[in-house]
């Protein structure tokens, strides 16, 4: 598990979803990047039962990466708590249902191809709410190191490499106090929940 | 019955069985409810036969009522239950029969349509004598078989005491202490599989107690040595005889028609000690035991290998399978199963067994048993501490990767388990690694006199690895210098670590090895001498481990040092080539054989020193290298 960091590429007007994402791997191709399979990240939001008091918010998410773990983070306005638990955590929630309602149309996910370029690991994801597309959200990681810091300059400029120099790549609002420290699997899904949470206020739907 | 017993008590099956499950699991019937019960035993009811007795006796009156109160609760069941359609029939069929009957009577006494006269019966005719005797008889005949009866068991009982006669249920007792058994209706059965122990074998080991025969117990109470027991267990066909596990490790065959004929040859004991009749049942039972064990380890074993994908396949044919664990060696495993059944067999493997040159390994044989204990085992241990909510079985690692977020890679690790197979394959190599080992330390050892080649292997070591330390020394020298080497043997490769710390990693192909030993050999002589000389004081001018000058060697290389006297007029220079040996040259200063001539003129140049001139080593006195230059030193350095 190496430091990730999740970039959100827009798409242009008059441009569909796949073919970004073909044009994105024809690019990571050409570096002589291998492709490793398929990955999805997805995220189901739960509102707390008004009787609980004030309303509360859990995101539960899975990772493809961390297939035996089921991510749970609670928002309760100031602080969030992340929880990491196994598989059986979907079934608690379906026990707890008069609780927490699920969101159902609000269910957000990102998938697409995986590829493995030396030390790094690109995922392109397509993001969708509801089979409607909703952008780009491109991950890379380097493996080797666990400490933002010590590597954030070589990810932006592999990223900039990637992308193009057009788009400004700042690290990510997670990261940023968390830089020092030990890079965890809960940072990259922290870092996907800000970007499922941006898409969703975006009202505006886009055609795959 | 002084000593309390333990006692273990099973019900008996009540529920009739209705399904067996593939793993033995019986799935009882669940029992009939009151009503249920009730309608079954209606239906019994043979109606036809009662109304046929009913006209006989003529009691029509009573019967009639009775029938009728049964009537009344018919219609509530009837609108209810299907089953009592039956019931209803018949009852409404006695119905219209009793009222045609009541219809006749209320005629009959009226008197006017209708006289019912009394049939003369005809007299039977009694002869009471003939009844007499017959009775007689009869009473004679039971009698005689309940005499009989207290006869035998008045015999059986005096014989049991007066001579010391097992007694049927303390046998019985003594069986059950060991042994799992229940009572089905009439029989008693056991299980000697170890289904109790975690095994999840399909084949089941049903066993049947019953009473030994009164001869028998008597002609083997005659016999000696054998302990006579009222019981006597039968187990099935394919649980009789003998089993074991032969495992064996051979040179591959040249051809596969000669391995097959030899692996045919598995030497297999006929039978049990003594004969199977008189066996006791504890033994006849361990042996039974002993054959389904086998039996579940070899299937297990033969399920492995066909899945496993090796790079050379391994072969499994009828009772043997047959694995490639180093380049030419085969391991062969093989089930031999004599239930005394197939004796032909028995003597054709006699009359092969000269063939065989491949001993059975008991270790191996064993270690395979001690797998399988602890698959079983671990089938009924599973690792403390068992989560309150969750499946029970799984590691505590594995139950931990879901919070720990472990990624795809580590969760494939910790599937990932070795096979019974892949084990016994490992341990297999292993011993052929330290075998081979032994072999080679041993010829050296044997082949080298000159400096001392000490071997010492590590009482502790795992089945997978062993270590052994190897001493290189001259007699007498062992304080100046020697050499030391470990070499760890794992289940494919050697590893090597040397005295100055380098790691050779050496294949298995021991030709490595040896050369590994010679060069070190070599390297021990020079330090030797090295360390001789600063013993004598002489000094050491050069010395080169890795010499460029000379021929190429065919391993390592060659080395030589450069040693002068005390008082600087001697030399001993010495060069030591693995594959020629060592060679010692001595030059002095003044040479002796110098003369002026034109070229050089000074008398000085005599000091230069001389040529070098060598030295016969074989010729020299000294019981070992070191000590003959140590000999040359101390006369080299004597003034002459």
């Amino acid at each position: 598990m190496g430091v990730t960091v999740l970039q959100q590429y827009p798409v242009p007007e008059n441009k569909t979803g796949t073919y970004v994402i073909d044009l994105l791997t024809k690019r990571i191709l050409a570096l002589g990047a291998t492709q490793a399979g398929q990955f999805l990240v997805d995220c189901e939001s739960y509102l707390s039962h008004p009787t609980m008091g004030s309303t509360k918010t859990v995101h539960i998410l899975h990772n493809s990466e961390q297939p035996a773990s089921v991510f749970s983070i609670l928002e309760s306005g100031t602080k969030n708590i992340h929880v990491i638990a196994d598989g059986l955590f979907d079934l608690l929630m379906m026990k707890l249902s008069q609780h927490y309602t699920s969101k159902k149309q609000t269910k957000i996910e990102s998938k697409g191809p995986k590829f493995e370029l030396g030390d790094f690991c690109i995922k392109l994801g397509s993001v969708t709410m509801n089979q409607n597309f909703k952008g780009i959200l491109i991950e890379v990681e380097y493996r080797p190191c666990v400490m933002a810091n010590a590597v954030w300059g070589l990810l932006r400029e592999f990223l900039q490499g990637i992308l193009g120099s057009t788009i400004s790549v700042q690290p990510p609002q997670h990261l940023l106090s968390r830089m020092n420290e030990i890079y965890t699997p809960i940072d990259t899904i922290y870092q996907y929940l800000e970007h499922f949470s941006a898409y969703r206020k975006i009202t505006g739907l886009r055609s795959a | 019955m002084a000593n309390s017993v333990n006692i273990s008590i099973e019900a008996p099956i009540e529920n009739q069985i209705q399904e067996i499950t593939y793993d033995g699991q019986e799935i009882y019937q669940a029992p009939l409810s009151m009503s249920e019960n009730l309608a079954r035993l209606a239906q019994k009811i043979d109606f036809s036969k009662t109304d046929d007795e009913f006209c006989n006796i003529k009691k029509e009156g009573e019967n009639g009522s009775e029938v009728k109160s049964e009537e009344d609760k018919e219609p509530g069941y009837q609108s209810s239950l299907w089953p009592w359609d039956s019931v209803r029939n018949k009852l409404r069929n006695a119905l219209t029969e009793v009222s045609v009957l009541a219809d006749v009577l209320s005629i009959a006494k009226e008197k006017r349509y209708m006289v019912l006269d009394p049939i003369q019966a005809d007299p039977i005719e009694s002869r009471p004598m003939v009844q007499v005797y017959g009775r007689k008889k009869a009473l004679s005949a039971a009698g005689a078989v309940l005499l009989n009866g207290v006869e035998r068991l008045r015999a059986s009982e005096t014989m049991r005491m007066t001579r010391n006669m097992p007694d049927f249920h303390i046998d019985l007792l003594r069986l059950r202490q060991n042994w799992r058994l229940k009572k089905v209706s009439n029989t008693i059965v056991g299980d000697l599989s170890y289904r109790t122990a975690g095994s999840k074998f399909s084949q089941t080991g049903v066993f049947e107690v019953t009473k030994a025969p009164e001869e028998q117990i008597a002609a083997a109470m005659n016999a000696p040595g054998a302990a006579p027991s009222a019981l006597r267990v039968t187990v099935p066909p394919e649980l009789q005889g003998v089993a074991f596990i032969s495992v064996r490790c051979q040179k591959e065959q040249e051809d596969v028609v000669t391995a097959t004929l030899n692996s045919s040859a598995l030497n297999c004991p006929g039978s049990l000690p003594g004969d199977g009749a008189e066996l006791h049942w504890q033994q006849k039972l361990e042996a039974a035991q002993n054959v389904l064990y086998c039996k579940e380890l070899f299937a297990r074993l033969a399920a492995e290998a066909v899945q496993l994908d090796a790079s050379i396949p391994h072969i499994v044919v009828g009772n043997r399978i047959m694995l490639t664990i180093l380049p030419s060696i085969q391991l062969m495993i093989g089930l031999c199963h004599n239930n005394g059944q197939n004796n032909n067999n028995t003597e054709g493997t006699k009359s092969q067994g000269s063939y065989v040159k491949a001993e059975h390994d008991h270790v191996l044989e064993h270690s395979l048993h001690q797998l399988l204990r602890a698959v079983h085992h671990s089938n009924t241990h599973h690792p403390f501490p068992h989560p309150a909510t969750g499946p029970l079985g799984p590691s505590k690692r594995r139950s931990l990767a879901g919070p720990m977020g472990a990624d795809r890679y580590e969760l494939m690790e910790m599937s990932r388990e070795q096979s019974l197979l892949e084990q016994i394959v490992q341990q297999a190599q292993h011993f052929f690694m330290r075998r081979r080992g032994e072999y080679v330390l041993d010829t050296i050892a044997k082949e080298v006199k000159d400096p001392l080649i000490v071997s010492h292997w590590n009482a502790l070591n795992s089945p997978t690895h062993s270590c052994v330390k190897i001493n290189i020394m001259a007699y007498g020298y062992d304080a100046v210098c020697r050499t030391s080497l470990v070499v760890h043997v794992g289940e494919k490769t050697l590893k090597c670590i040397c005295r100055d710390g380098k790691v050779r990693n050496l294949s298995y192909e021991l030709q490595e090895l040896r050369d590994l030993i010679f060069c070190q050999i070599y390297q021990h002589q020079m330090t030797g001498v090295q360390a001789v000389g600063r013993c004598m004081g002489w000094q050491l001018l050069a010395s080169s481990s890795h010499l460029g000058a000379g021929p190429v060697e065919p391993l390592a290389n060659a080395s030589s040092c450069l040693l002068a006297s005390p008082n600087g007029d001697r030399m001993i220079a010495i060069r030591c080539e693995p594959s020629v040996g060592i060679q010692v040259f001595i030059a002095q200063s003044p040479k002796k054989d110098f003369f002026v001539s034109e070229l050089v003129q000074d008398k000085k140049w005599e000091n230069l020193g001389g040529a070098f001139k060598e030295v016969k080593l074989e010729k020299m006195e000294g019981k070992n290298f070191l000590n003959k230059m140590e000999l040359l030193m101390a006369c080299l350095s004597s003034p002459s």
